[in-house]
């Protein structure tokens, strides 16, 4: 049974800010009970930043210079949606609710790591429900750019776990 | 092979292997399956999350490689069909009933102490499962010391222990391969709600206070029931929580 401290609060603390970033959320809460009259709340909070990119107009050269110089219409983005992981077009999804793990077991090396190269069919991570853990192939050869999961997580039908390019 | 084994389906045994799931995988790579291998003996016995299984000879080893169709939740219903099955062949061969009781999603209690452990591994391929294998141990004729398991957990007992019936390991098999069948069946003509019933009927601690630990949580709460793709459902003073996966302590 792990005892409840403060170091142990701290590193879940800051696994949770971590995890904030990394999923690109603005808030968390979380509430752990440890035991009768011991349990922690925590709630962690992003100033969501301004995403929306400052328009850029591309004044019209004052005068006439060499046509080569004509530079293409610059693409407009449109307002900047914050990036849907799941949209990504190398993005592994979720089959199934559960739970994911990033390695076989605690301790040992995880399936794969950001800039890894995997090819077709080699395991990326393990969902568990009802104590049924199934393997993720990869889909294609390709490389690691994201990992969105944290081990140990729940997943949700549809979530995105990985973007491999 | 016993008169009522299930058709089509192979029988394998090994005197020793590293764990009759690692040995399922190998063979379904090579495309074999279904069928159901039984070791002696594993060299390198394994329960969730890489906790050690200890496997001596005398108890049951053995994994059912399938290739069922449907996508990676159905497969996982099997957790509860391989529990039913391994209650049904346990109750045949003890002439016991009452002992048994199933704990969630699928370890069998026998008087109230872990009897089995079920481990199912499955390989997903394009929204469907490549194959499933579902690893069985039992205590048949040995049980792991208090100490040998996890602080908390329901304490180890074995069949020979517990009832003085001695199983040998194919017997087993040859009793829980055509159970399996039967709930298999059940599962693809009435869907997953004749096996929850099923489940439930039998299911440890319903409507009493049990501990849920995930990976990252622990939850307390009351044992609701099982939902319809199996998860457990607990109330909490903040109300029901669905729990597809978790250590279950009482």
């Amino acid at each position: 049974m792990t005892k409840h401290n403060h170091e142990a609060d701290v590193a879940f603390i800051q696994a949770l800010a971590e995890l904030l970033n990394k999923n690109e959320l603005t808030e968390l809460a979380v509430k752990r009970e440890y035991g009768e009259d011991d349990s922690l709340e925590v709630r962690v909070v992003k100033q969501a930043a301004v995403v929306q990119a400052a328009p850029v107009s591309y004044a019209p050269a004052p005068m006439a210079q060499a046509p080569a110089h004509v530079a293409a219409p610059a693409p407009v983005a449109g307002p900047a949606s914050p990036e849907d992981p799941a949209q990504h077009p190398g993005a592994v999804t979720s089959p199934m609710v559960g739970t994911a793990y990033l390695a076989a077991e605690p301790g040992t090396p995880p399936f794969v790591a950001v800039g890894a190269v995997v090819t077709e069919g080699q395991t990326l991570m393990i969902i568990e429900a009802m104590k049924t853990m199934n393997h993720i192939p990869a889909p294609r050869a390709g490389t690691v750019k994201r990992i969105l999961v944290t081990d140990g997580t729940p997943v949700e039908y549809g979530s995105p776990l990985m973007i491999i390019e | 092979m016993s008169a009522d084994w299930p058709e089509g389906v192979g029988r394998v045994i090994l005197a020793e292997t590293d764990t009759t799931l690692a040995e399922a995988a190998r063979r379904a790579a090579l495309g074999e399956g279904p069928c159901w291998i039984l070791a002696g003996f594993q060299t390198a016995g394994r329960g969730r999350r890489g906790r050690p299984w200890v496997s001596p000879r005398g108890n049951f080893h053995a994994t059912l490689l399938m290739r069922p169709k449907g996508g990676p939740s159905e497969a996982a219903l099997r957790s509860f069909v391989a529990a039913l099955a391994l209650r049904d062949a346990l109750v045949r061969l003890t002439g016991l009933s009452q002992a048994f009781a199933l704990k969630w999603p699928n370890d069998l209690l026998l008087n109230g102490g872990k009897v089995s452990g079920i481990l199912l591994e499955s390989l997903g391929s394009q929204g469907g499962v490549d194959h499933l294998a579902v690893g069985i141990g039992v205590n048949l004729i040995a049980a792991p010391s208090p100490d040998q398991v996890e602080p908390g957990a329901v304490p180890p007992v074995s069949v020979l222990g517990e009832t003085g019936v001695r199983i040998a390991p194919e017997a087993l098999l040859d009793a829980v391969a055509p159970a399996f069948a039967a709930q298999e069946a059940a599962l693809a003509q009435g869907g997953f709600a004749p096996i929850r019933a099923a489940w439930l009927a039998h299911a440890a601690r319903l409507g009493e206070a049990i501990t849920a630990r995930t990976g990252t949580t622990t939850r307390h709460g009351i044992f609701d029931t099982i939902d319809p793709s199996g998860a457990l459902v607990l109330r909490t003073p903040t109300g029901l929580e669905t729990i597809p996966a978790a250590d279950i302590h009482f």
